[in-house]
């Protein structure tokens, strides 16, 4: 045992001060989804429970990152005349550290445009290695920091590698830090790179994670005041890793169960440290250290809160920039209500189509509306409410298409449509024989020495592929969906409804739980009467080649997955006739001639496919004619309305363009995805219909009115509201501060473990968006505002939700989100103040 | 054949240099114009590649003469090695810029991106198609040059700022062996031309035992190759240039890092006859190959484990090269390149692939003694139809060596085939695809062979017992690798098989050696801050 160590680790017992320390660091971390089924996560999800301006400050204290834009870029919006005084001045009014006497409009604009002075003393306390990159005197080509990072995030890469390794690492089966300490005692890298000792250090350190935590934290003589922000320091550095990490916490957590694999990681992350402060026994490195530690000791109670003037003049600066947006679209949307609404004519409307509520649908919907004036189209969580574990043809499991706050309810298996059990058994083996024969020949690919074989045989071949991939008319592989199934098949694979177990678990819907969910569904869409005769169901995904992050632009409602399954279950279900009888007895009626219909919207493409059109009855095949021409329509206007945003190369030819993104190899930007996204409207169509919000509003039908327990409201406010609020901040996060919260440049991307990129050939995981997502390359492509969250239903009983759930209550107190209230048919708009008060937004 | 309309070939690289010459501020300013001249004229480039071609294949070799003096010269030079390589290079090249077009869209210096791209295409052509030693040796340096560019493109990352500089040490060490090889071999011929340097070549050949001298020359001349192709233990950099847009990683695993090989195939016959320097071209190949394949089974990111391939195809390549067979070896650098570019162009399809590769049943991992008696029985099967057909260990042992590790991988894909339960169909289908992929390996080779009779040597016999061993331990290494990736599954638990991960991943640490060496003796200046990248342009979208 080391001699540091046992001089001051009287005991093995971790203090319950400890534990608790490392819990919060922990929590403090967001969660990372694996690029398979990529969903938008809040990047400050772990600091829900601190304000917005706090945890800015917290950030900028702790890990030196800044949360805001660069005090630039609020300037030109002041100069380019974005923000106003009146934005200045409705800054200052809502600030939450109060308003100085002095402060004015005038004041504000002086301050931005003074010189920024430099801020001292930010860091709280510092990491071993951040004392010897200080000592190398900035030096990164020395850095210890970077070349702990690569080593971790190295070993993190082999121990959570889904399968890109063909040699996988040994000691995987283990739990994270017993792993790493058994690779580690044979790993010399560090010991060639110059840090003596380092296996003998780890060797010496006990086996139990929190234990170690423990042990090193007293050997480094950190103070306790520090304890937890040296901890969520130390994280920080690997918080890619982390964030995955905690992404196996969160789904394990989902099913009840406990996973320690973060504290294991800090774990490691700790013992590193300590290696290093072992390594260096010369005394300016003493020395630095503890001055660093006694800096950290003699911190304020409240560390130092409210001290960065800087800092406050720079959130002051955000809020005017967020209310000059808010500014522009109250305007906008009490424009649209004070105008009469023209009467709405009282017969049955030929169309309804529901779409999801990203704002990609915004500009669909738009276009459909003009496409068919008379249709009525509806927003709605793209998942339509069916939480399924979809499992395709040949898997016992599958994805979980569902928002990830939620678990799957159902098992749907696909089927092939009208297969004989004989059929279906071919159809099935033959899928797993075309598997195992790719398998053996991805090993005869990947091996050592056969793949000598398989170049100089097959290597040519590639010519071919080459110019097929660069002209778009091949796909660089193939779609996994259809992966292994007949050309004759693949157009009749579907959800199967029928109840029957599988594996031992029960997949399809029994008749009750069809008309349960049938009528959730239909009432949280506020859809309980005048059904047209036909009513379409869309679900979203996108089409994308080469493009790791392509599960990032499909339906995040849908858990990262695209969403005609979701969409063709529920139109099933509300086509089904008992299901209908069903329903009917529970008051709400379905016109015999009315017809659900299941479609899919490329928001890459906006196009449309349409599903289960041979069940279709030949009663509506007029009604389908019609459909098609105007969906033509619509997805033609909505690509044109689209390309002013893609910077095409020519005006000319713009469906082909837009189509050609999607299966072009080269293309970092296929499209959008929700850059833009900034409000959250859950109102009646007729609020929105005459407005255009330009594809940056999710858009969620609701009317209050129908909703007599005020439950829909409940669940608008806790599911959907939360949801958008994580895609908004991902996209801030990632706008902001690309570096910490983004995942960098697109064209430097490195897949590893098959579950997230790097950046270039090492460094730590990468988390949130690439910086091709939000920026064209001439200019920013979202504008990193806070969601503003407008909803119509009656102040009380929106306020009793945020009493109710704390998740909602953190969300609107702490100013994640903006919220708004339409009042009298949207002529009135009120700003929610925090605390449950309510005030005048204009 | 001496033909003066040779030099219309030149307008291959000219075509490209013409892009490379347009000042930087306005090729960012019209990046995306730019972008689409530059693929016009590297469709030029490969026009004129594609003739050339054919009118190697309709008239013969042909050499344009030199221009300038013996010593300080330019030529063309045409013969199969050029046309393949010319229109090799011209197609990645080709396929590289049309890709980059989209892919560096946006980026503030993409124009400059697209300068050096065409600038570095131009300096491997002109390589490629020229007559003239010194010609060869200014392109070879400008193609580095070219090159360190495109990896220093992100200026600020400290990472690529490391491999740029063991690449540089890397290259002018190369440089200087070249240079040196350059002079020695126009002291003994008196020219810097190639038609001249071959003819005396040839008369060399048929003196009994070759001077002292020519040893230096080739051995200088495969140290140069080595090099170039990353090969161990010098090959760190290759692994590390990720830090580079996708584009530049398959023009350097496609194009650039060609030049070792072709340095070795263009000299073929100077190396030739010096027994030692194509031992160490086999040997530092073959343990270059196996090094490199085992390292790359252990890497978890698509780009590193791609450049570990890399390493290890060079290496096979280079083995090749060392046991004689010059037309495999050239065989080999074609359709590893086109694999290579669309490997990297494609590396972001790998989660497609993982989406799609779910395990569709227990079959488990082939059976490690079934495996070892596949590949006792392959090398039975090769040692008696090698001896049938006259290609028997003393006739042509290279020929041997390489049919047997073909053989090897194919026994290794039906190993794999016939799994825990094993089906007919999995059986027969791989069956059938094993005797596709071997007689299409046997009709490449003998096609590759006969193309290039004329220009490269042809396959050399046993020389002296040491290539024997050479041999006998190629084919034993090769199928002990062959069993033991395996094996290894199988042995997690055992400390020992532990520690031999953990050594393998980490390339027995020969890349962190070099890491240390560089920053010991490179230490250099912290890279300038990242501002350009994330630099704000146009602050609100609606405010404008």
């Amino acid at each position: 045992m080391n001699a540091a160590l046992d001089a001051s680790s009287p005991s093995a017992r971790p203090s319950a001060a400890l534990v608790s320390a490392i819990a919060r660091a922990c929590h403090k971390i967001a969660p990372l989804w694996p690029l398979k089924h990529f969903v938008a996560v809040n990047p400050f999800l772990g600091f829900s429970g601190e304000s917005f301006a706090a945890t800015c400050e917290t950030l900028r204290r702790v890990a030196q990152v800044n949360a805001l834009m660069p005090r630039a870029f609020y300037v030109k919006a002041l100069v380019d005349g974005w923000i106003e005084d009146r934005d200045l001045e409705a800054a200052l009014l809502t600030s939450p550290t109060g308003r100085a006497a002095s402060e004015n409009a005038q004041a504000l604009r002086l301050a931005a445009h003074e010189p920024e002075i430099a801020r001292t003393a930010n860091r709280v306390v510092a990491t071993v290695a951040d004392v010897l990159d200080a000592l190398a005197a900035g030096d990164r080509q020395l850095s210890r920091t970077a070349f702990m990072i690569d080593e971790i995030s190295k070993w993190c890469a082999a121990y959570f590698d889904e399968g890109q390794a063909a040699w996988r690492l040994p000691t995987r089966t283990l739990r994270p830090y017993a792993a790493w300490r058994a690779t580690a005692r044979f790993d010399r890298t560090p010991e060639t790179l110059g840090i003596r000792r380092f296996r003998q250090t780890i060797c010496a350190l006990p086996e139990n994670p929190v234990t170690t935590i423990g042990e090193v934290v007293s050997a480094l003589k950190i103070p306790d005041s520090a304890l937890e922000d040296y901890l969520h320091r130390a994280l920080f550095d690997i918080q890619g890793w982390a964030a995955y990490a905690r992404y196996r916490v969160w789904d394990n957590a989902l099913y009840g169960r406990s996973d320690d694999t973060l504290v294991e990681l800090l774990a490691i992350r700790i013992a590193w440290g300590y290696a290093l402060f072992c390594e260096r026994t010369d005394p300016p490195f003493k020395k630095a250290w503890d001055v660093a530690m006694a800096k950290a000791a003699f911190l304020p109670q409240d560390h130092g809160r409210g001290e960065d003037p800087e800092l406050r003049t720079d959130l002051l600066l955000h809020e005017a920039y967020e209310a000059a947006y808010q500014r522009r679209l109250l305007a906008q949307l009490s424009i649209a209500s004070a105008s009469p609404n023209p009467r709405i004519i009282p017969i049955r409307k030929p169309l309804q189509a529901a779409f999801c509520i990203d704002v990609r649908s915004e500009v669909y919907r738009r276009a459909l509306e003009i496409a068919c004036p008379a249709a009525e189209t509806i927003g709605f969580a793209g998942f339509f409410g069916f939480p399924i574990e979809y499992t395709p043809i040949g898997r016992l499991s599958g994805g979980a298409q569902c928002p990830v706050l939620l678990k799957p309810a159902f098992v749907v298996c696909e089927e092939v449509a009208g297969a004989s059990e004989k059929e279906e058994t071919e159809i099935l083996a033959l899928r797993l024989m075309r598997r195992r024969a790719v398998k053996a020949w991805k090993a005869f690919k990947l091996s050592a020495v056969s793949s000598f074989t398989y170049v100089e045989t097959l290597g040519l071949l590639f010519a071919a592929k080459i110019l097929g991939d660069s002209w778009g008319l091949t796909r660089t592989v193939q779609d996994p969906n259809i992966d292994g199934l007949s050309h004759r098949v693949i157009g009749r694979v579907g959800p199967r409804l029928a109840p029957r177990i599988v594996g031992g678990r029960m997949t399809g819907f029994q008749s009750e739980q069809r008309i349960a969910m049938a009528e959730a569904v239909l009432r949280a869409m506020s859809m309980t009467q005048n059904f047209a005769r036909l009513v379409l169901l869309a679900g979203h995904g996108s089409t994308t080649a080469n493009n790791p992050h392509a599960s990032a632009l499909d339906c995040g409602a849908c858990g990262g997955h695209t969403g005609e399954a979701n969409a063709r279950v529920a139109a099933q279900i509300l086509n089904d006739p008992p299901a209908r009888i069903g329903l009917k007895a529970r008051g709400i009626v379905i016109p015999e001639d009315t017809w659900f219909l299941s479609a899919l919207h490329d928001t890459t493409t906006d196009g449309i496919r349409l599903y289960d059109l041979e069940i279709l009855p030949d009663s509506h095949q007029k009604d389908l004619v019609r459909l098609k021409a105007w969906l033509a329509k619509a997805s033609s206007l909505s690509r044109l309305e689209r390309s002013a945003r893609l910077r095409l190369d020519s005006p000319r030819n713009v469906d082909r363009q837009v189509i050609s993104r999607s299966r072009d190899w080269s293309q970092v930007r296929p499209e959008w995805g929700l850059a833009g996204n900034a409000a959250f409207i859950a109102a009646p169509r007729e609020r929105t219909r005459r407005v255009d919000l330009k594809g940056r509003a999710f858009l969620h039908t609701y009317d209050w009115h129908k909703d007599t327990e005020f439950t829909v409201l409940e669940l608008i406010m806790t599911a959907p509201m939360v949801v958008a609020s994580w895609i908004n901040l991902q996209y801030y996060g990632s706008t902001v501060n690309n570096r910490a919260f983004g995942s960098g440049n697109k064209t430097l991307h490195n897949v590893v473990g098959q579950l997230g990129v790097l950046e270039g050939n090492a460094g730590d995981l990468k988390v949130g968006l690439p910086w091709q997502a939000v920026h064209d390359g001439y200019r920013l492509m979202h504008q990193p505002l806070r969601l503003n969250v407008l909803i119509e239903a009656p102040e009380a009983e929106i306020n009793r939700v945020i009493a109710k759930h704390l998740s909602v209550r953190e969300l609107v107190d702490n100013a994640w989100v903006h919220l708004f209230v339409l009042v009298d048919e949207g002529r009135t708009i009120r700003r929610y103040l925090g605390g449950l008060r309510w005030g005048s937004a204009q | 054949m001496l033909e003066a309309r040779l030099w219309v070939i030149g307008l291959g690289p000219l075509a490209l240099a013409v892009i490379g010459l347009v000042p930087t501020a306005i090729a960012n300013r019209r990046a995306r114009s730019l972008a689409r001249w530059a693929f016009a004229m590297s469709l030029v480039a490969l026009g004129v590649a594609v003739t050339a071609a054919w009118v190697r294949c309709v008239l013969g070799p042909m050499r344009s003469g030199t221009l300038g003096l013996p010593e300080v010269g330019f030529g063309f030079y045409l013969d199969s090695l050029t046309a393949i390589l010319f229109v090799l290079v011209a197609f990645v090249g080709a396929a590289v810029i049309r890709y980059s077009i989209h892919y560096l869209d946006g980026d503030p210096a993409h124009g400059q991106f697209t300068k050096w791209l065409c600038l570095t295409l131009a300096s491997v052509l002109l390589l490629i198609i020229s007559g003239h030693l010194f010609q060869f040796a200014l392109a070879w340096i400008a193609t580095s040059v070219g090159l360190n560019r495109l990896l220093l493109f992100y200026p600020e990352r400290p990472a690529a700022v490391l491999a740029a500089r063991k690449k540089f040490v890397a290259s002018r060490i190369g440089d200087l062996c070249l240079f040196a090889a350059t002079v020695l071999l126009y002291r003994r011929v008196g020219s810097l031309d190639y038609a001249t340097i071959f003819a005396n070549i040839q008369a060399l050949k048929l003196e009994s035992a070759p001077p002292g001298g020519v040893h230096a020359i080739a051995a200088l001349l495969v140290v140069a190759a080595l090099l170039k192709s990353a090969q161990f233990p010098l090959h760190g950099w290759l692994t590390e240039v990720m830090e580079t847009p996708t584009p530049v990683s398959a023009l350097l695993h496609a194009g650039i890092i060609n030049a070792g090989g072709f340095l070795v195939l263009r000299f073929a016959d100077v190396i030739v006859l010096s027994t030692p320097a194509l031992d160490t071209l086999a040997l530092v190949g073959g343990v270059t190959a196996l090094f490199g394949s085992v390292v790359m089974l252990t890497q978890t990111s698509v780009k590193v484990s791609l450049a570990y391939s890399t390493i290890a195809q060079m290496g096979f390549m280079m083995l090749e090269c060392g046991l004689g067979a010059f037309s495999a070896a050239l065989l080999h650098i074609v359709a590893h390149s086109l694999y290579k570019a669309h490997a990297f162009l494609s590396s972001g399809s790998v989660i497609d692939l993982a989406r799609a590769s779910w395990s569709p049943s227990p079959s488990g991992p082939p059976h490690p003694a079934r495996m070892a008696f596949v590949i006792a029985v392959v090398l039975a099967i090769a040692v008696a139809v090698g001896a049938t057909f006259g290609a028997s260990v003393t006739e042509k042992p290279g020929v041997f060596a390489l049919g047997t590790i073909v053989l090897m991988g194919l026994a290794h894909l039906l190993a794999n085939a016939i799994d825990k339960r094993p089906s007919v169909y999995i059986v027969g289908r791989t069956l059938g695809v094993m005797v596709l992929v071997a007689t299409a390996y046997f009709v490449v080779q003998l096609g590759t062979e006969r193309l290039l009779a004329g220009s490269l040597p042809p396959v050399e016999s046993l020389r002296s017992p040491l290539d024997l061993a050479i041999v006998i331990a190629v084919v034993l290494s090769f199928g002990l690798v062959t069993v033991l990736q395996n094996l290894v599954p199988r042995y997690a638990h055992e400390r020992r098989w532990q520690a031999l991960y953990v050594h393998i991943a980490n390339g027995f640490y020969a890349n962190a050696f070099a890491n240390r060496l560089a920053l010991k003796f490179w230490p250099g200046p912290p890279p300038r801050p990242a501002s350009r990248r994330y630099g704000m342009t146009g602050a609100s979208e609606e405010s404008s």
